[in-house]
């Protein structure tokens, strides 16, 4: 075969657009884009921050698409094609050194998002995400309000909850220290609240307990636990001092189940996420152990009721004393 | 300066010299990159150097800027040369040239300062995708015009290779940037990636695979001197290439919602890949079977062949990506990334370095200033190369197996540290290629000055 200018050219062409039409002029006649159940449009501050998003290149980190395959945070829904009716350009994204985005509207409160933007090590110490705090204020609050818009009608179902629960929370604490820790308390399933720790706070654990602070919790709560990190200004109700709790021990004796649940489940409506999808159990009863030990200077480890000891557990004395009672407040 | 535009030959000579220039910014945006995932607040609160505008600013200025237009320039000295023909404009090409590059800054100009589309590898802005496809369209008629004005019967399969990128790009390129939709350059909903992957994986495959394929075709059997294999393999490699290509985009999709036919079609077009990519290595390789010694000690044709390897390497590879089951783990992570590596500096930098430095003393009528300084390049670069794909391949299996186990991005993000350091140290020696290059190529073209016996001869005594 002898490859003259007409035959290249023409052929080259020929090939190319009868190729093309398969890949894009089939999918174009026969896609259609009608919204999914959870669709609904943006509004116009949304918008806005969509266009920041792409502009910024948010996406070169951040995927838009649920796979069948994913556990993370937003995984309870896989992407449909009707997610994304309208958007121009739906940016799905090709890399995930970021957590997926696109079910994270009211995963997190308002107030953590706007620290976020600001500084992302605020409220996740080992993010690599830039700053975003040469935006102004009003690009931060619209990207933000377009995140959280993402999974629409599910994410706005999402968002009703942080919101009627952040209402209550400030209540909470414009009632005072102690009254603010009564009704978190108050807000723990029964059988959690009187569950010790059932496993040794040992070096190693309060070690592992440590590393896990350092990673996820100390830029709210700060390295001594008093809640003064550099995302505190930015939170409402602030992050919580642990110091205090020393004084609001269920029974003068139970802190560990209390540890536990709040930070499997997070309280939503504050700043506090929840961690069960980055924690399994021993990560967080090991934290549980490190917060008590750390700054209450006590810890229900082991204490009763604490059931069959776990086959690995050595013969560990708990050697923190219950506080006095009626310790002045 | 009108007289400059007319001399043979000029406009491939701009287009390698620029081409040498953006590789170095563009190694430069790399770096800083790179650095920003080791360290997120190195030159903080600095808006055009965050990492979601400089990304992009490092990924076009090495795809269009370093690779493309220093393989155009190669192809608008061979296209004559093979054509036994002088370029039919030479001032057509240097418009071609000014637009090209115009596109080409307006990565740092425009991004860096949030002008972007956002798209993955369709980010200029529609200006910028009008200029550049003047740029192509001036291109195309250059070529076709010099290919009819040819005192060569015979196309080489060189020009059948640089012809088409041009037809092809000038189609693929506004129908991926969806140029129709000039604010956005999107199309609205989920057929909107399919748009972006379709430009998104034929940038890669339509525009630097057949203008560094032929650059390969052209340098390899003159360095050792023997007749091109088969010309047979020549044109199966040719079609095969442009009947599967343009499928394959769907592949960067695969696990999103996008048509089961689709992803069908992707997957089974990229696996088939192979074949386009075999054919042309193994014609290459039989090309020099018998001189491997001739391709190797000619600094410029072993960069080229160290291309042709990391082709090969590459286009195992991303077919086997491809496949659902291996796509679990390896999708979305830095896997990916060691991928994209070598294929645009691995086999498209590669080629287009060696073919420069092979077609720099004929452009220029110099030798090039030092041979050393070219194999210095080529250690420096696949020192660089090698190992950043190795880390990177770890990094996405780590990455990508924690992932599928359960575990989330953020827990898994700490553990990539160590390997996130060792690829920025590897990137420094892929920018001090890049500056070698620069030097070594400004040493070259640089005025001979009048001083410089005086100079030696001080140094004598």
């Amino acid at each position: 075969m002898k490859m003259t200018p007409a035959f290249l050219i023409v052929g080259a062409l020929l090939v190319f657009w009868a190729s093309t039409f398969i890949i894009v002029g089939l999918p174009s006649m026969t896609m259609k884009d009608t919204p999914s159940d959870i669709w609904r449009p943006l509004s116009p501050l949304e918008r806005e921050g969509h266009r920041l998003y792409v502009k910024n290149g948010c996406s070169y980190c951040h995927s838009l698409f649920i796979r069948v395959s994913d556990w993370d945070v937003g995984a309870e829904r896989i992407a449909r094609a009707g997610d994304y009716a309208g958007i121009e350009p739906a940016i799905l994204g090709s890399e995930r050194t970021g957590p997926d985005l696109s079910q994270e509207g009211g995963e997190h409160s308002d107030d953590w998002n706007m620290a976020h933007f600001t500084n992302p090590r605020y409220t996740t110490p080992v993010s690599v995400m830039p700053a975003w705090d040469f935006l102004t204020r009003h690009e931060i609050t619209a990207l933000a309000a377009y995140v959280q818009s993402l999974g629409g009608k599910d994410a706005d179902v999402r968002q009703k909850r942080q919101r009627e629960w952040k209402r209550q929370a400030q209540a909470a604490y414009a009632g005072g220290v102690d009254r603010n820790i009564e009704w978190l308390h108050a807000q723990v399933p029964e059988v959690w609240r009187r569950m010790p720790n059932p496993y040794p706070a040992t070096q190693a654990a309060l070690q592992r307990g440590k590393r896990i602070y350092q990673q996820l919790c100390i830029n709210c709560h700060s390295p001594i636990g008093d809640g003064n990190g550099p995302a505190q200004p930015f939170l409402g109700p602030p992050p919580l001092n642990f110091t205090i709790l020393r004084r609001h021990l269920v029974e003068n004796r139970y802190i560990g189940g209390i540890f536990y649940y709040q930070i499997m489940n997070g309280i939503t409506g504050t700043a506090m996420p929840y961690f069960k999808k980055h924690l399994e159990s021993e990560k967080i009863w090991d934290l549980a152990n490190y917060l008590a030990v750390s700054f209450l200077g006590y810890t229900d480890a082991n204490t009763e009721p604490r059931g069959i000891d776990a086959s690995y557990e050595g013969n560990w004395q708990n050697p923190y004393p219950p506080p006095a009672v009626n310790q002045a407040p | 300066m009108t007289k400059s535009f007319h001399k043979p030959q000029s406009a491939a000579l701009a287009f390698m010299v620029a081409g040498a220039v953006w590789f170095v910014v563009g190694a430069v945006y790399g770096m800083f990159s790179a650095i920003h995932l080791v360290a997120p607040e190195f030159l903080p609160h600095v808006a055009p150097l965050v990492f979601g505008r400089e990304r992009p600013v490092h990924v076009n200025t090495m795809l269009y800027g370093f690779t493309g237009t220093m393989l155009v320039g190669v192809g608008l000295y061979y296209l004559p040369a093979l054509l036994k023909t002088r370029l039919w404009s030479e001032p057509l090409a240097w418009i071609a040239f000014a637009f090209w590059n115009l596109t080409v800054l307006s990565g740092p100009l425009g991004f860096a300062f949030g002008y972007t589309q956002g798209r993955e590898y369709n980010e200029y802005v529609w200006l910028a995708d009008v200029s550049l496809v003047i740029a192509v369209a001036c291109l195309i008629v250059n070529t076709a015009l010099t290919i009819v004005n040819r005192r060569e019967p015979q196309l080489y399969v060189s020009i059948w290779y640089f012809m088409a990128t041009f037809l092809w790009t000038a189609s693929n390129y506004p129908l991926g940037n969806v140029m129709w939709h000039p604010a956005t350059g999107a199309m609205p909903g989920l057929i909107d990636s399919l748009f972006l992957w379709f430009w998104g994986h034929n940038l890669p495959g339509l525009l630097i695979t057949p203008l560094a394929t032929g650059a390969a075709y052209f340098v390899i059997p003159r360095v050792t001197r023997t007749p091109l294999n088969s010309h047979t393999l020549s044109l199966l490699g040719f079609w095969f290439l442009i009947a599967l290509y343009s499928h394959i985009g769907g592949h960067h999709v695969l696990q999103s919602p996008i048509p089961n036919w689709l992803k069908t079609v992707s997957v089974v077009d990229s696996v088939s890949m192979v074949l386009p990519v075999s054919i042309v290595v193994i014609n290459l390789w039989l090309t020099a079977r018998g001189f491997g010694g001739r391709v190797w000690n000619d600094p410029p044709a072993r960069l080229v062949m160290g291309g042709v390897v990391w082709y090969i390497i590459t286009c195992i590879q991303g077919p086997l990506q491809s496949l659902p089951f291996l796509q679990r783990v390896t999708h979305f992570n830095n896997w990916t990334i060691g991928h994209a590596h070598i294929a645009m500096l691995g086999f498209g930098g590669y080629i287009a370095l060696g073919a420069m430095w092979h077609v720099l003393p004929l452009v220029s009528r110099r030798p090039v200033y030092s041979n050393k300084l070219i194999n210095l390049q080529f250690g420096l670069i696949t020192f660089g190369l090698t190992g950043f794909f190795v880390v990177l391949t770890m990094a996405g299996l780590v990455q990508g197996s924690a992932w599928h186990n359960g575990e989330t991005v953020l827990r898994v993000l700490p553990q990539l540290s160590p390997f996130m350091v060792m690829r920025a140290a590897l990137g420094i020696f892929i920018l001090t290629g890049s500056l070698v290059g620069l030097a070594n190529l400004y040493l070259t073209l640089r005025p001979a000055r009048a001083e410089e016996p005086l100079l030696r001869g001080e140094e004598a005594a």
